[in-house]
């Protein structure tokens, strides 16, 4: 069994993907990695990792589809529908919105003449990476990647979950990147993972939103960590980032300083010509954990 | 009355702080009056930035948003229809062996209501949820501020994005206001798409790296699709002269005109970490006058 890694922190823009790059990295010169985007809005990891992706899987939701010839017009489908994807005139056929839909049962359910079956339309795609190019054999990638326009990213997140849990069996590591914020996506992504890494950085933004994501992890009984990044920006803020962790019974298991040259490592997407004693000691602590 | 929604795809390129200093340069400098929307409701931030005290806030309203499925057990007949294929589509329901019921994982139960139809001894019921706290507060700037704070573990972000812009949009009228500023989430989902809808002009913040281009294009085809006129500004420019060249190419070829460039400047940081007001009035009467003759003179788009 691979131990399973969720690399979250609420806020945007804190590092989650460059600290899940660089510890996929890192630890693929020992162990198999897979490392997987969850990120199913804005996926960047085959960007930072300059990999081909390969399609996998599309994802795949169901629809209603009407037969008119069946339909007497009653509306019920309509009035089910939580999303407003069906809109009902009174005397005509229902109208059917197919980007609000989030493709569940209930119009099929209550339609009283069986007048609606079922199609599909696609909703996001899968893809798998291998990293050749860098030379990094061991270490694969697998990403999500939501249509542009759907709204509802927890059926492909789930979806890659499902596609992940096929063969993670063949990696000593799983390492989840996670999407910004707490709702579905986020909660999706971190149901089942063995523990999470909190990445933050010291503002007042990145303490309050810290506070959001153990919250959030403590709800799903998952142990966190933190890793502060950044951590050279505001000094005295890292103590505030300190204090966040103790309430929330754990601690800061490593400090990344800002530092120019992972910017440009990683707005030039090298992040592997990064040296590896600046995120030695999270490696140690992944390890060991 | 008019909409502009501040949004970049990727998190942390600073959508937050370049709406902030809009705001203060609207509010302070020309005398507007704005109402302004936080509409990153998993990780509200404006309100740290405005630098507001818990006394500040004057309203506060709990949202209900989302349904969740929950089961009446005395009902329960163990016919076990809603566990059968076709119904539940978020794998939300499993069947206690044990006691012999369907259990709800409120984690993944959407609220569609499916199961409950489908139970012919109405035993499963949907039950309305709170799922984030809505509250207004007078910035010492003069302008309101409506924010919103998803509760930790529900979902619905989108919806709760919806409340927010109502709630702006009455307070708006109330105050005969000028202009609804709104700080967008992260992402391209739905709490995205409910802050871009109906809104009459959209600043894509991005910044000069890989992965901040390729989740800005991911924004402008959603902002096409939406038919919103959109301009684009490229934050910390310097940090990469070569990526900002390739943005400037993107939003050449997508018609999505450049409003401005900004430099790195730690001030931004500073004024974060220190929340410092006087330096992000600085900030903004530094940046926001091009910002804004951009905006008019580009898409003849005027506030």
């Amino acid at each position: 069994m691979p131990k399973t890694i969720a690399v979250t922190g609420g806020k945007g823009g804190t590092g989650k993907s460059t600290i899940s790059t660089l510890l996929a990295i890192g630890l693929s010169k020992e162990y198999r990695v897979l490392l997987v985007d969850a990120d199913a809005d804005c996926p960047n990891l085959h960007i930072i990792l300059k990999a081909k992706r390969k399609l996998l899987s599309e994802v795949k939701q169901t629809i209603p589809k009407w037969d008119f010839s069946k339909c007497i017009k009653c509306g019920k489908c309509s009035q089910v529908c939580k999303e407003n994807a069906i809109v009902f005139v009174k005397g005509k056929y229902p109208i059917f919105v197919k980007e609000q839909c989030i493709g569940c049962n209930a119009c099929r359910i209550i339609c009283p003449t069986k007048a609606i079956g079922k199609a599909e339309q696609k909703i996001g795609a899968i893809y798998f990476s291998e990293i050749n190019s860098l030379n990094l054999s061991n270490l694969h990638l697998i990403s999500s990647e939501m249509l542009i326009t759907y709204e509802e990213t927890s059926p492909i997140v789930n979806a890659l979950k499902k596609e992940v849990s096929k063969f993670k069996d063949k990696y000593d590591f799983v390492i989840i990147d996670t999407a910004a914020g707490t709702h579905c996506n986020v909660i999706s992504a971190l149901l089942g993972v063995d523990f999470a890494l909190a990445v933050t950085e010291p503002t007042p933004l990145g303490a309050h939103d810290l506070s959001l994501i153990l919250s959030l992890t403590k709800k799903l009984n998952i142990p966190a960590f933190v890793l502060l990044n950044k951590a050279n920006m505001a000094k005295s803020k890292a103590e505030e980032i300190k204090s966040i962790a103790t309430q929330f019974n754990t601690e800061i298991v490593s400090e990344i300083p800002y530092d120019k040259k992972i910017f440009e490592a990683y707005s030039s997407a090298n992040l592997e010509k990064m040296p590896e004693s600046l995120y030695k000691p999270l490696i140690d602590f992944i390890k060991k954990k | 009355m008019k909409t502009i929604t501040v949004s970049s795809g990727k998190g942390g390129v600073g959508k937050s702080s370049i709406t902030a200093i809009i705001a203060l340069y609207l509010a302070r400098k020309q005398n507007k009056q704005i109402v302004y929307a936080d509409c990153d409701v998993d990780a509200p931030n404006a309100h740290i930035l405005l630098n507001l005290k818990e006394k500040d806030f004057y309203e506060k309203e709990e949202i209900f948003a989302s349904e969740k499925a929950t089961l009446i057990a005395e009902k329960c007949i163990h016919c076990r229809k809603c566990v059968s294929e076709d119904i539940c589509n978020f794998n939300a329901i499993s069947w206690n062996k044990e006691k012999n019921i369907p259990e709800f994982n409120k984690y993944l139960c959407e609220g569609c209501g499916s199961c409950s139809l489908i139970c012919p001894a109405k035993a499963i019921v949907l039950k309305k949820v709170k799922n984030a706290t809505l509250r207004i507060a007078k910035t010492s700037y003069g302008f309101p501020l409506v924010t919103a704070q998803l509760e930790i573990g529900e979902s619905g972000s989108g919806k709760i994005v919806t409340e927010v812009r109502k709630r702006a949009e009455k307070l708006a009228e109330k105050n005969k206001a000028d202009l609804i500023l709104i700080d967008g989430a992260p992402g391209i989902g739905c709490p995205v798409i409910a802050s871009i809808q109906g809104t009459d002009y959209i600043v894509a913040v991005t910044e000069p790296t890989p992965a901040a281009l390729h989740d800005l294009s991911r924004l402008i085809t959603l902002a096409k699709y939406f038919q919103a006129k959109t301009g684009i500004i490229i934050n910390k420019y310097d940090l990469n002269l070569k990526m900002t060249e390739k943005i400037e190419t993107y939003a050449k070829e997508q018609n999505a005109p450049l409003l401005a460039k900004i430099p790195y400047d730690e001030r931004f940081i500073k004024s974060l970490v220190w929340q410092d007001e006087i330096l992000l009035q600085t900030l903004s009467e530094t940046y926001v006058p091009d910002i804004l003759k951009a905006i008019k003179s580009i898409q003849s788009f005027s506030i």
